[in-house]
């Protein structure tokens, strides 16, 4: 069967999971960039990315979408910093993972702000470097999840 | 089976079968065996489906062309002891003696695979539900404008005739009369009937806005923020900066969509500004609804059930072919944007999907 975030599906996971994973210090870095980008400029976007996808794969990039902006919210509420622009930036990212690199334009603007902790959404590395960075960065980022909830 | 035949079989870590074009098992090696628990003997002549009972399992006839050949598919196989175990086959074509035999491997499913397998399968399911669950959304959603639209049109053309026709005809009656209290009593009925007309013409308006039949969309939502001015006193800003026209099934979605998060704004919101925008975007029309008020939180909001005027925004916006965020923060206002295309690509119900897999 196809994966249930598309093409992309494990850097859809690999985000997923380092979102978890954000400091108080990260996660107010990608609110701010993600304010600091035009409406228009992410509406565009945003447009960009349903037109040039199928039905299906629109479906898989909500399915992301969806997935990330809940475990945005839930980080944030952990971090006790409500801030919706947050999980707006969380959700734009994840949507823009899960329709590749190759939509261009729309890609760079909506990875832009997770960008500024995630380094390596933004660029365009091969995907297995991509993948194996990402993953590799969620792996790390869950042993510290594990110590520090293991910590009292 | 021959003996270099039965060695390589044999040496094969998978269980192995040889089955002739009538679906009966002729050859099995060990492993195979082992794993179904019957011995070579009880194997030869069984059919092969009775390992796999209920399932579809077609044996190749020909030494190309079979869909399944080489490709390892799932299946779930049974024991002579009747209990069931998850594994992927693949079908090979042999040619053993001048006719089509096929192999049939089957390797058994470790647990994690077995659990990813079932996983894959929810999944698979969960995806199927929110297809049909979109489609039976779509049908309902057409099939709610059209009544709405049926039933303006009956109020219109019956409701409405019927109390006209009172009313002139109560006109005529007060004509005639001569006792004053008669006619205070008629004049009190007159007052009743025209009510009942403006009300009628109200709930004419509510379901389809005659600005909107006319291509005013902004005006249409003009109409209703003010209406909602002067009910709550909620001010508001209508920034239209749309310069092609929505074609109607557009335009109504819009004003659907605006409305929906306007009578939240009332309801819920509490806010003492809303504003109203409708761009240009990529042929596409961005319409936002921002108010100040005082924000929810999402994780305990949309936990619950009952929320269904954010759903219908959202799942209208997406049906359309277009995207759509709602947004709010405990204390920082609410944010509905969302984003539809202007040329029509509302499909029936169904259309265009597949059930893949």
């Amino acid at each position: 069967m196809d994966h249930i975030f598309g093409r992309d599906h494990y850097r859809v996971i690999a985000l997923v999971a380092r979102i978890a994973d954000l400091t108080p210090e990260e996660a107010g870095r990608v609110t701010d960039a993600w304010k600091q980008t035009s409406p228009a400029d992410r509406a565009r976007a945003w447009t960009g990315l349903v037109r040039t996808t199928t039905e299906t794969e629109r479906y898989q990039i909500l399915a992301a979408a969806s997935l990330a902006r809940r475990e945005a919210l839930a980080a944030a509420h952990r971090m006790q910093q409500m801030d919706w622009a947050f999980w707006a930036a969380a959700s734009d990212a994840a949507a823009a993972v899960a329709a590749g690199p190759g939509i261009g334009t729309p890609y760079q603007t909506l990875t832009a702000p997770l960008a500024t902790v995630m380094p390596s959404l933004a660029g365009r590395p091969a995907p297995a470097q991509t993948r194996a960075a990402d993953v590799a960065a969620a792996a790390r980022g869950s042993a510290r999840a594990r110590k520090s909830a293991s910590t009292p | 089976m021959s003996n270099p035949i039965r060695e390589l079989s044999d040496a094969f870590p998978d269980a192995v079968v040889v089955v002739d074009s009538q679906g009966k098992t002729i050859a099995a090696n060990a492993q195979a065996s082992s794993l179904f628990g019957y011995n070579e003997r009880e194997l030869t002549n069984m059919p092969v489906k009775a390992l796999f009972p209920g399932q579809l399992l077609t044996v190749p006839r020909q030494r190309s062309g079979h869909e399944d050949t080489g490709r390892y598919f799932e299946v779930v196989g049974t024991r002579s002891d009747s209990t069931r175990f998850p594994a992927v086959a693949a079908w090979m074509p042999v040619l053993i003696d001048h006719f089509v035999a096929a192999v049939l491997t089957i390797r058994v499913i470790a647990e994690s695979q077995s659990a990813q397998f079932v996983l894959s399968r929810g999944l698979e399911t969960l995806i199927w539900e929110g297809q049909d669950r979109q489609s039976l959304l779509r049908y309902l959603i057409k099939a709610r404008e059209e009544e709405r639209a049926r039933i303006a049109a009956d109020i219109h053309d019956d409701a409405i005739q019927v109390i006209s026709a009172a009313s002139l005809r109560a006109q005529q009656l007060g004509l005639q009369l001569r006792d004053p209290i008669a006619r205070q009593v008629l004049g009190k009925l007159q007052e009743t009937l025209n009510l009942s007309l403006d009300r009628l013409r109200q709930l004419i308006f509510d379901l389809r806005p005659p600005d909107l039949e006319s291509g005013r969309l902004a005006a249409a939502l003009r109409a209703y923020l003010e209406e909602m001015r002067s009910d709550s006193g909620i001010v508001y800003k209508l920034n239209d900066r749309m310069t092609a026209q929505a074609p109607d099934p557009v335009a109504l979605l819009i004003y659907r969509n605006v409305r929906e998060a306007l009578t939240n704004v009332r309801k819920h919101a509490r806010a003492r500004t809303v504003t109203v925008e409708l761009l240009d975007i990529e042929d596409g029309c961005l319409a936002r609804v921002v108010d100040d008020g005082v924000g929810y939180d999402p994780a305990e909001v949309e936990a619950r059930p009952g929320h269904l005027g954010l759903v219908l925004i959202k799942e209208r916006a997406e049906l359309a072919g277009g995207w759509c965020r709602i947004e709010s923060c405990p204390g920082t206002g609410t944010t509905v944007e969302f984003w539809v295309p202007l040329a029509e690509s509302f499909a029936e119900p169904g259309a265009g999907r597949g059930r893949a897999g």
